[in-house]
């Protein structure tokens, strides 16, 4: 009860001394992670991007690396070998796509055709990579969902919200959710993940609300920039450049208030849907996950990082990512039921997973 | 026996695959790898040359695994490192990527390299790409174009074959004198429906005016050549496989460097990248209008005749639009000038 309301645990301390309830939390600093990323980018560069599959690697192995949970960090094991294959695989596909698609269109919709056949199949793979190179205490993880059900989360769903005009998007992300975290395994443990749609829908509605309102606030501004337009045919030539230049400011304003509008309002149902699906995940039946971001704090230090890096060309990008990282996991939890001493001892790893994971490349990366 | 070793490093042991974790400290005893309990007692034992030690990266906790499929797990990264210095081992990336007034170098080289391969790398990979393209590539693509276009566009041409054959005249004339020669081309007469008054090259040299522009032409053939002109300008000059092969250099620049600069950084790349590419646009019209001008001199016409049709424009429909960063084309009046400018010029140098 207490733990699908996802913004009532920080408001009840004395319950979570009773059980044991543990924070994650980022240990990495925005100094440490800029020499990491710069060195990333310039190797990067001068090898013209082959080292980016290291590059990955060094970076994810920061980031998991700095997430702790009960003093404990998370690990990513891939190389860059694996990542880089699948890339080339990956790349050379989309080469062969486009330039069939130019120059003989016939082919170059079949292949495409068959790319979109593939996706589900190849989301699963990169679902099940991504679980098995992360570990935990010396555990791997490991996915078992199938191209079928990637294909209900991540084609039928979109698809669904979009032609019911988002009407239907909890239902979609309570597949997404429910298809990446029921198929979640750790060791030999399994995770559930039963998003209630009360849960998703409570959150779509104040962010359907907002997407009104800035509806209106957009065609506020785009009529704004059109009747600019409007006038300037009628007008003398030697008013033209100032009008012109006018109707391009409000158009570039339209452009940049929609964008931030609509990027808000989308990290906005993002943060409220991963609350309600995150406190609605059990781990090995007993034990409970929980989220609870501000909806809005998120918001503001994803966009004000973004504003910042911007600013800065770019330099403040490691301050940015490792502020969105501390904040999700701050407010990241997990409330075990029993001594954790002992629920970790008894935890095994599953054994044939992860030998397997030597012979898997990545195929599609979807971060979760 | 305890005596002989030397700490490397203190932290914690892990049995192959299990979550359990010992309280350990990992000792070098002369000849093996040792983790030991805190009785002293061995959990795992291997050669350095059989043990695997994860590379530095920032201060993650660093990992030894063993043979067995064991692992010893430590945050002392200082330990570890002064251990493997002693062995002669140290990471070269991790020292690189280390908070210090070096990493001002780094960026700076950084971006040096990004705009290098900009300004050179993808230009000139964007000439080889041209270069080894072979000519059969430009006519599937022009023939498919044109296939659709026929199909969703345009209408049979309603002009009579007599101004169909004066234009076709003017039209061989300058084309003889092209790059390609009068065998290179092929000029088409459509109705053009909605793309309304116009007139576009594919790379293959099929070219394409439609009877709107025609008509807004009136009796001046002279003009309508001149247009012509500057459509064989973009054939020749193979201006549509270079907009493709520099849009697919460009979208791999930004995806290589993408690593991470985050999702918003990317958009606006692409945004950036997409003004960019009509700012090439621009040039290309540009230039197509200066070999227009060119041909027309050496065919012994009217080396302004393009800028009449610009005066049309203007006069007609009304297109009095300055350049800006969004659009395709430069501005009719600053076109119409630059035209008349290089037209004197190409006279005086021609006497």
């Amino acid at each position: 009860m207490v733990a699908t309301d996802a913004t009532s645990f920080p408001a009840a301390p004395a319950q979570d001394a009773s059980s044991d309830f543990h924070r994650l939390s980022f240990t990495g600093s925005g100094k440490e992670y800029f020499g990491i990323w710069i060195v990333n980018a310039f190797l990067t560069i001068v090898t013209l991007g082959v080292y980016s599959a290291w590059a990955k690697v060094r970076r994810n192995r920061y980031f998991y690396g700095n997430t702790v949970l009960l003093g404990r960090a998370f690990e990513y094991h891939a190389t860059g070998g694996q990542i880089l294959i699948g890339r080339l695989i990956v790349l050379g596909y989309l080469i062969l796509y486009n330039v069939m698609l130019i120059f003989v269109p016939v082919v170059g919709i079949i292949l495409g055709l068959l790319l979109l056949v593939f996706v589900p199949f190849l989301v699963a793979r990169g679902l099940r990579f991504s679980a098995r190179v992360t570990s935990y205490r010396n555990v791997r993880f490991d996915f078992v969902g199938r191209a079928g059900g990637a294909f209900l989360a991540f084609i039928v769903g979109p698809v669904v919200a979009v032609i019911s005009f988002g009407i239907l998007a909890p239902l979609a992300s309570r597949w997404a959710w429910r298809y990446i975290g029921s198929n979640m395994r750790y060791g030999d443990r399994a995770f559930v993940t039963e998003p209630r749609l009360a849960d998703l829908y409570k959150t779509w509605a104040l962010v359907a609300v907002m997407v009104v309102v800035g509806l209106l606030v957009f065609f506020f501004f785009a009529s704004l920039t059109l009747s600019t337009l409007v006038v300037a045919p009628g007008t003398g030539l030697g008013q033209m450049p100032r009008l012109q230049f006018g109707s391009y400011v409000f158009g570039i304003l339209t452009y940049l208030v929609g964008a931030a509008l609509f990027t808000a309002i989308g990290l906005f149902y993002r943060a409220g849907i991963r609350n309600a699906a995150w406190s609605a995940t059990i781990f090995d039946r007993k034990h409970r996950l929980l989220s609870n971001m501000s909806r809005s704090d998120y918001a503001w230090v994803v966009i004000s990082g973004f504003v910042v890096t911007i600013l800065t060309l770019g330099l403040m990008r490691p301050w940015a990512a490792v502020r969105v990282a501390r904040y999700v996991n701050d407010h990241t939890a997990v409330r075990f039921n029993g001594n954790v001493g002992e629920i970790f001892d008894r935890i095994e790893a599953q054994g044939s997973a992860v030998g397997a994971e030597f012979m898997d490349i990545e195929g599609f990366d979807i971060g979760f | 026996m305890a005596s002989e070793d030397r700490l490397i490093a203190i932290g914690e042991w892990h049995p192959a695959g299990s979550s359990r974790s010992v309280p350990s400290r990992l000792v070098d005893d002369g000849a093996n790898i040792v983790a030991r309990d805190e009785a002293g007692g061995a959990l795992a034992c291997a050669d350095l040359a059989a043990i695997e030690i994860s590379p530095r990266v920032g201060a993650i906790p660093r990992r030894v695994a063993f043979p067995d499929g064991s692992l010893f797990e430590s945050a002392d990264n200082d330990a570890v490192d002064r251990f493997l210095k002693g062995k002669g081992r140290s990471g070269f990336i991790n020292e690189l990527e280390r908070f210090h007034p070096r990493l001002i170098a780094v960026v700076a080289a950084t971006v040096l390299c990004g705009i290098a391969i900009y300004r050179y790398a993808v230009p000139a990979l964007v000439e080889v790409a041209v270069l080894v393209t072979p000519p059969i590539v430009p006519k599937i693509m022009s023939a498919s174009t044109i296939e659709t276009m026929d199909r969703m566009l345009f209408d049979k041409t309603q002009l009579t074959s007599e101004r169909q054959d004066n234009i076709r005249e003017g039209f061989k004339a300058i084309a003889a004198l092209s790059s390609r020669g009068d065998a290179g081309y092929t000029l088409n007469f459509r109705k053009g429906g909605v793309a309304g008054p116009n007139a576009f090259a594919l790379p293959d040299g099929t070219l394409v005016v439609t009877d709107e522009l025609v008509e807004l032409a009136g009796d001046d053939t002279e003009m309508i050549v001149g247009v012509l002109a500057h459509e064989i300008g973009h054939v020749d000059l193979e201006h549509s496989l270079r907009q493709i092969y520099r849009a697919a250099g460009i979208a791999g620049l930004i995806m290589m460097i993408g690593g991470d600069v985050g999702s918003g950084t990317e958009d606006l790349l692409v945004q950036g990248a997409g003004l960019l590419s009509l700012s090439y646009s621009r040039g290309a019209e540009s230039a197509a209008d200066r070999h227009s001008v060119e041909l027309m001199q050496k065919a012994g016409r009217d080396p302004t005749a393009i800028a009449r049709f610009f005066d049309v424009l203007e006069e007609k429909l009304d297109d009095h639009l300055d350049t800006s960063i969004l659009s395709t084309h430069p501005g009719t009046p600053e076109r119409r000038k630059a035209i008349l400018d290089y037209a004197a010029e190409v006279r005086a140098k021609a006497q």
